[in-house]
């Protein structure tokens, strides 16, 4: 024994080093770029030269002097808040509705992972239909039970398009919520419920005395790695309105892609994303505590 | 007696009511999807019908027909590279990732805790992230717009998800497995292919598949790195061409539910292990 480490131990490097090696180049390397990038003279002219010019904090004095920024970041919390406790309260329906040992239920359950897995790409698309003013669903349905009296023009009005992105986000995310939920209802024994029974527990008496204090950690974890997964969306939004209309969707993502793709300043895109990293680090902290804290529990 | 009996018919009700808003539930979840495979079937004159046809009244493949004989983007050409990217992503990030998570999982590591933690904040990075410097580097290194590009980015997604997913796996396996190999005079390597391998094989599987899905979903990567548009998958093929130039509906979602079908068959097939991959790569590493 070396220090606690055996010569057995060593190989253990061999297995581990290729996936280091790999993250350190496409990932790892770029985080520290891209830390770099954003306190140089970026653009087309420059991008490619070995030597830029470094200009320190000025992109990031530049972009908070824009009003954009703040608008996108305001956005970006409009848009996860929304989606999660939408996400959230239906996903928690769906796995108590569905936290059944039968067979048709555990296949509608099945099935009802497929929109996660999608190409996020394709549900943009099939939500634009939905919304869409000519033909889309959404109008017809809600015109027919009498909510709205003429057809809404969805992606065309910043409010009503917010409230469409988080809605196709929404569905895309349920399942993630659902999944991780039901994973911890069927971790609670059956007899506390029958004890309750006995004691003349109502369905909403059982719901909030046995239910929810028995699924705290699941609850947090899925409430915090929701909002991680939420905030860095990108291409829901990106294909259902590309961040419009009149920025009504810009959030942080788009706004840091469009400033580095379509403007070319490389510089502030990497000035906004580092931004956008810094919220969810902070997050991610915040996370990583709280399994600790779990796990010695 | 009687205070069981209103119990009992109190209980059947409620059993009743919870499975009709359930079905409903269920109804609401896969509406999109079905809306999608559906209006593919129409002619672009029923999408616009008042009240809209929820089943296609003359369904047809005009749309499928006229959206593959499309000139301006090859979609048969797309689906291979689709299936090329996403195949390399598999396997790649699967070997990859396997390796690494059975380090992590049978060995005491010097900094363990950092290479855990830098695989837990690299899952939760948003794709952008990397997007921009990465636009650098490939461009520098010359793999801009050569498969490779989305190839080894979508690697950077599926590796930590792929790492902390399987390295429960293998914890899940008693040491004694493991030595009980040795002493009979396996190697390290041998015993991690001919003991620890086949005993995980579920998790093997569910890094395979998911390294995959996500080699399939990815649209941004190969729409940023790669400007040769024969070289895009299906999604950027899509997000383009219904995206930008705005076509048909119904010939829309028919492009769409080509994109979804190999997704919904590898659903089919592998249903139990994306079950799996869900609940436990998720919830921790």
């Amino acid at each position: 024994m070396l220090k606690g480490i055996s010569k057995g131990d060593r190989i253990g490097y061999l297995y581990i080093l290729p996936a280091l090696v790999f993250m350190s180049a496409l990932m790892f390397y770029p985080i520290i770029y891209n830390f770099v990038i954003s306190m140089q003279k970026v653009d087309v002219m420059t991008l490619l030269n070995p030597h830029k010019q470094f200009i320190w904090f000025d992109n990031y004095i530049n972009i908070f002097k824009t009003k954009y920024l703040i608008h996108s970041i305001v956005k970006s919390f409009t848009f996860t808040i929304g989606c999660i406790i939408f996400q959230f309260s239906f996903g928690f329906l769906l796995a108590v509705l569905f936290n059944r040992e039968n067979k048709v239920f555990k296949f509608m359950r099945a099935v009802m992972l497929v929109p996660y897995i999608l190409p996020a790409t394709v549900s943009a698309i099939v939500f634009k239909f939905i919304f869409s003013v000519n033909g889309g669903i959404a109008n017809e349905f809600l015109q027919s039970i009498g909510v709205i009296e003429k057809p809404v023009e969805w992606l065309l009005h910043p409010e009503t398009a917010m409230l469409s992105v988080i809605i196709a986000n929404i569905w895309c995310g349920v399942p993630f919520n659902m999944i991780l939920l039901s994973a911890g209802l069927a971790n609670i024994p059956k007899d506390l419920y029958e004890s309750a029974e006995i004691d003349g527990a109502n369905a909403f008496q059982k719901f909030f005395a046995i239910t929810v204090p028995s699924l705290k950690s699941s609850i947090e974890a899925v409430l915090v790695l929701g909002f991680v997964y939420t905030f860095r969306v990108f291409e829901i939004v990106y294909v259902m309105t590309n961040g419009g209309p009149v920025n009504g969707t810009e959030i942080m993502a788009i706004l840091s892609y469009k400033t580095s793709f379509n403007n070319f300043n490389f510089a502030e895109g990497a000035a906004i994303s580092n931004i956008l990293f810094l919220i969810l680090f902070i997050v991610g902290i915040f996370y990583s505590k709280m399994i600790k804290k779990d796990e010695v529990m | 007696m009687s205070y069981f009996k209103s119990y009992k018919i109190k209980n059947k009700l409620g059993k009743y009511i919870s499975t009709f808003i359930a079905v409903i539930c269920f109804l609401i979840m896969i509406f999109p999807l079905y809306w999608m495979f559906t209006s593919s079937l129409k002619e672009e004159t029923s999408i616009f019908a008042s009240p809209p046809e929820l089943f296609p009244l003359n369904p047809s493949l005009s749309a499928f027909t006229t959206q593959l004989s499309m000139t301006t983007f090859d979609i048969p050409r797309a689906l291979l590279n689709s299936f090329l990217i996403s195949g390399s992503t598999m396997i790649i990030s699967a070997i990859l990732s396997i390796m690494a998570a059975y380090g992590l999982a049978r060995f005491k590591i010097r900094g363990f805790k950092i290479i855990i933690f830098l695989f837990l904040v690299s899952q939760m990075l948003p794709q952008i992230f990397t997007l921009i410097p990465n636009f650098i580097i490939f461009k520098k290194i010359g793999i801009y717009n050569t498969y490779w590009a989305p190839i080894l980015s979508n690697c950077t997604l599926a590796i930590p998800f792929c790492v902390l997913m399987m390295r429960t796996y293998f914890i899940g396996i008693p040491k004694e497995i493991d030595e009980a190999a040795r002493i009979d005079g396996c190697n390290s390597l041998q015993s991690f292919f001919r003991v620890m391998l086949p005993m995980c094989s579920g998790g093997v599987i569910v890094c395979f598949v998911f390294s995959f899905l996500f080699g399939y979903g990815d649209m941004v990567y190969s729409l940023t790195y790669v400007s040769d548009s024969t070289k895009w998958p299906v999604t950027t093929g899509i997000y383009n061409v219904v995206g930008r130039y705005g076509i048909e509906w119904s010939r829309s979602m028919a492009f769409g539910s080509m994109v979804v079908l190999p997704v919904v068959l590898i659903f089919i097939f592998m249903q139990k292990y994306i079950v799996a991959g869900l609940t436990n790569g998720s919830v921790k590493g």
